[in-house]
């Protein structure tokens, strides 16, 4: 069983700061991941950095076996476009939205292949299954939704073209619980097919039931398994319940 | 004094199109790509040159010169983003840097085309005929006429593409969010040199067009360019309604200021014009028309 994601030695940063120090992980298809950590820990750091979007980073990042690390020092998301036809899909913080396009346009972009373009209206109908609250709003520019539409548009957006790992960070950020939760479980059952999907939150309530496996960040450092819970709750993760 | 307000208004409509077309060019290619192209005046008169060598050597009929200006101007709109916008967009001083860079491309251009043309200015074939309209007291060439239709038909054109293309998504979802863009799949790089062709495309237009009524020379370049600037900035650059005000609104007082106090105060009244207009709006007409863009 070929593993979806293999990162060996991953460190990366921003400037002089290291945030990253030289982070192992193996994804493995079919796996629903849950990455829990404070903020300035590195979560995002982590699901950029694979999608080369950190401001410099070293070590190895296999995505189905093919290489998207590497070391390098400047030009950050150079090649995000190319890693992101490859099969990857990040819904990054702060939904990365362009204001003055509707939703519709939002979805739309998220076709990018000739094939899914071609079915773009299928494709979308599919989104607002998971999304209804979208329907209504499809000519509506995204700048007048509420944060948990945006947040919609944003993990829409990134579900019309199928990938092989998909990186979703902090879908419940600015948002109230209650979103949050039916977002999260609408994640959750996404048929990942072949492909794998990553989580992040700081809230470990959060993904209770809803992942697979659970990792633990601190300090730019993973923590697997039993360690991430015992972490959690010894850090005092917010959120943490146990 | 006499002011004939027909030959006002169709030398103005005249006008509003030829720098509505660059000036959009000019808005797009800042919005987009961070890029303040002194060198568009040059994609200007080297269109303008490569329409006139198709005339010259291969046909000289209307659609042709037209196809070629276009054509020569996406071309040289090209060239201009691979020598410019490619080896320094993600480096340190990016818009410093390039707005050095198409300024030297615009001078190197310059003397470039006067070796390789000479300086007598050349003539380009009249692409809509030459049949004349009365307009009230005025006389509307078919040049003339033609300038004006055509421009705002391919302008309604691109507006479709831009709304209903994946090209014009991708350009729309770049300018707006370059990270966003990249993350569904949007190539920086090949949607520049997209935004860079199309932009040029309609300078080749506007040189051709343009050429109906004044002739093709290697210093042909400077005063589009001046005059795009003008009305770009005076819209708001980025938006492109207000780049269109601004072109009716500019070609109105070039007008009207060549018909009343004669032709030599035309850049005095614009420059007026524009110094107005940013001191009471700073972002231009789109500060006035568009509500803030969430």
């Amino acid at each position: 069983m070929k593993e979806v994601l293999r990162v060996q030695g991953l460190s990366a940063g921003y400037g002089p700061l290291t945030v990253l120090h030289r982070v192992n992980l193996t994804v493995y298809p079919g796996e629903r991941v849950g990455l829990i950590g404070l903020n300035g820990h590195g979560k995002s750091t982590l699901l950029r950095a694979i999608a080369g979007l950190t401001d410099w980073q070293s070590g190895s990042i296999q995505l189905k076996g093919r290489e998207i690390g590497g070391t390098r020092s400047q030009s950050a998301g150079r090649n995000t476009h190319r890693i992101v036809r490859m099969g990857l899909a990040l819904m990054p913080q702060g939904d990365a939205l362009f204001y003055g396009l509707t939703v519709a346009d939002h979805l739309n972009s998220g076709a990018f292949t000739r094939s899914t373009w071609r079915e773009r209206s299928a494709r979308r109908e599919r989104i607002l299954e998971i999304f209804p609250p979208l329907r209504k709003l499809l000519a509506a520019p995204v700048g007048k939704l509420s944060g948990g539409e945006r947040r919609m548009v944003s993990l829409g957006r990134g579900l019309m073209t199928d990938a092989s790992l998909y990186l979703i960070d902090e879908p419940s950020l600015g948002l109230a619980p209650s979103i949050s939760k039916s977002l999260i479980a609408v994640l959750s059952e996404i048929d990942l097919k072949d492909g794998a999907m990553i989580i992040a939150e700081q809230n470990l309530s959060m993904l209770e039931g809803k992942v697979s496996r659970l990792l633990g960040i601190h300090a730019g450092v993973l923590k697997g398994g039993a360690d991430a819970l015992n972490a959690a709750t010894l850090n005092g993760f917010a959120g943490a319940v146990r | 004094m006499q002011i004939d307000p027909y030959y006002v208004i169709v030398t103005a409509a005249m006008l509003a199109s030829i720098y509505g077309l660059l000036a959009i060019g000019i808005s797009i290619i800042w919005s987009s790509l961070g890029l303040i192209n002194m060198a568009h005046g040059l994609t200007f008169a080297l269109a303008g040159y490569g329409a006139w060598a198709v005339a010259q050597y291969l046909s000289s009929d209307g659609p042709v010169v037209l196809v070629a200006g276009i054509i020569a101007g996406a071309l040289v709109g090209m060239l201009i983003g691979v020598l410019a916008f490619l080896p320094l967009y993600d480096k340190p001083n990016y818009v410093l840097r390039s707005l050095i860079a198409t300024l030297a491309i615009s001078l190197l251009g310059e003397q470039f085309m006067l070796a390789a043309f000479g300086p007598r200015s050349r003539p380009l074939p009249p692409v809509f005929g030459h049949a004349s309209f009365h307009f009230g007291t005025a006389v509307v060439s078919a040049g003339q006429l033609g300038a004006i239709v055509t421009s705002w038909l391919v302008l309604l054109l691109i507006a479709f593409w831009a709304k209903h293309s994946r090209r014009g998504l991708e350009i729309r979802a770049m300018m707006r969010n370059p990270e966003g863009a990249a993350l569904v799949g949007i190539g920086l790089r090949s949607t520049a040199m997209a935004v860079m062709a199309v932009t040029g495309g309609l300078a080749g237009l506007a040189a051709v067009l343009l050429s109906q009524t004044y002739f093709v020379s290697p210093f042909s370049g400077l005063t589009p360019l001046l005059k795009g600037m003008i009305v770009a900035l005076a819209g708001g650059l980025g938006s492109i309604p207000g780049a269109i005000i601004a072109a009716i609104l500019v070609g109105l007082i070039e007008a009207f200021t060549a018909v009343s106090i004669g032709g030599q105060f035309v850049l005095i009244t614009q420059f007026l014009f524009i110094i107005i207009v940013l001191l009471i709006r700073p972002r231009g007409i789109a500060g006035i028309i568009e509500t803030v863009r969430e």
